[in-house]
């Protein structure tokens, strides 16, 4: 599913993705998810309500979680966007994917990007979240499989994990 | 003439010379309400004029006389958060910090907001209980007019075309409580029902009602009885008061006698909740 529209104006862009400058062409209406997926081929951010709902597109911007879906590609210049893609580097990120495996916080896995973008900017203020802390944090991220117990479990396990010497 | 494109005012000036140029052209701010429109093919606007480098809508400030003015570009977390937002001010940063969910209040502001006009919206019952005024800006110079008359219908503000929301300012806040209590079907949703509630030190009590109408259900006569009495008796008939001027729609979120049901237990909540954070601040 594409959701370009092309009878707004058209512009060319440099975006910052993941610490890289890029140039894309967005119309007006283009969405900063649409130029992810459609243009620059990053697809951790998913598509799913296109309507800021369900979390599914939450990227990073000037290091605060948001919607991709509800940010315009020709809004975005000038700040930094970094997608799961370009979290990687983050030992917050990376003990958060051991843990949503390892607790098995996933099942079809299309709300995970979302999930570990907004858990990821939790840890990052809040190294020892209370279950509490963590749903409130991830409560713009719906998931349809879970029942959302065990990725509370593995967002407080990987908080658990980082303050273990390594 | 018709305007194309991303357009990046520095200044409200310029913002209000833009829309009076094109009406057609539409301030965008946070984007979580444009932008989930435009999504939706309900508005396919040629023309943004994006208020996001104008540095005079950003963040809360106290006036000269006491008063605190919201840069209606603020985002709702830094409106959840502010210190300033005390006594009778706090229902706002109440409001704010239960609109929606964090990703979102890390994008949506109180100019968007309140120009939405949803009635299922948070602040629209919060300012007017907190007897705010709304700015306005266009070309013609700057008006401002109180919360209760911005909000005129069904999605619909006083605002006319070539007109943006520049602020949204409090009276000096008295010290006392308030509370922002809503019904929602689940975390984040837009409110079944809501009670907003400002209670001064000295007994003046506003009360604002969401959801349950075109615009925030307010009353004078309501808030003249709670300013007096506040025992249990004296809410029941201020909340008899407020059902009977009620005009909730039938929808997804509840049936219009559902929402008339939830007007009294959300008002009585709201009333104790305001009073016990009243207590605590005297403590």
């Amino acid at each position: 599913m594409s959701a370009a529209v092309t009878e707004t104006p058209i512009a060319t862009l440099t975006l910052d993705v993941n610490g890289e400058p890029v140039s894309v062409r967005a119309a007006l209406s283009t969405t900063l998810l649409t130029t992810l997926r459609d243009e620059l081929h990053l697809t951790a951010a998913k598509r799913g309500c296109n309507q800021g709902v369900c979390g599914a597109c939450t990227v990073s911007i000037d290091g605060e979680p948001m919607r991709a879906c509800l940010s315009l590609a020709q809004g975005c210049e000038g700040r930094e966007v970094r997608t799961l893609e370009g979290l990687g580097d983050d030992p917050r990120l990376v003990a958060l994917q051991r843990a949503f495996a390892a607790h098995a916080a996933f099942q079809c896995g299309f709300c995970t990007p979302g999930m570990l973008v907004a858990a990821r900017a939790l840890l990052e203020r809040d190294a020892d979240p209370d279950d509490a802390a963590v749903r409130a944090a991830l409560s713009g991220n719906l998931c349809r499989c879970t029942g959302y117990a065990r990725i509370v479990t593995a967002v407080r396990a990987a908080a658990r994990a980082l303050k273990e010497p390594a | 003439m018709a305007l194309s494109g991303m357009l990046w005012p520095r200044t409200v000036d310029e913002a209000t010379a833009l829309l009076a140029e094109d009406p057609d052209a539409r301030p965008l701010a946070g984007g979580a309400t444009l932008v989930a429109m435009m999504n939706a093919r309900v508005l396919e606007p040629h023309a943004l004029v994006n208020l996001g480098r104008i540095d005079e809508l950003r963040g809360i400030v106290r006036e000269p006389d006491g008063g605190l003015r919201i840069g209606a570009y603020t985002r709702h977390r830094e409106t959840a958060a502010s210190a300033l937002l005390t006594g009778t001010g706090a229902v706002v940063r109440h409001a704010a910090g239960q609109i929606a969910n964090a990703t979102v209040r890390n994008m949506g502001t109180i100019g968007g907001s309140i120009s939405f006009a949803d009635p299922g919206l948070d602040y629209p019952p919060a300012i007017v209980a907190a007897d705010a005024e709304v700015e306005i800006a266009s070309v013609a110079g700057r008006r401002r007019i109180p919360a209760r008359e911005f909000f005129v219908d069904w999605y619909t503000t006083a605002l006319v075309p070539g007109e943006l929301v520049t602020a949204v300012v409090l009276p000096r806040p008295e010290s006392g409580g308030a509370a922002y209590v809503k019904h929602a079907r689940v975390s984040g949703d837009y409110a079944t029902a809501s009670a907003a509630v400002c209670v001064a030190a000295g007994g003046a009590l506003r009360a604002a009602i969401g959801a349950c109408g075109p615009t925030p259900l307010a009353d004078a006569e309501v808030d003249a009885l709670l300013s007096r009495d506040r025992s249990d008796a004296a809410v029941t008939n201020a909340a008899a008061r407020l059902v009977a001027l009620a005009d909730p729609l039938d929808d997804v979120r509840g049936s219009s006698e559902y929402r008339r049901l939830l007007i009294p237990r959300l008002l009585l909540r709201a009333v104790r909740r305001a009073e016990a954070t009243t207590a605590e601040a005297h403590a």
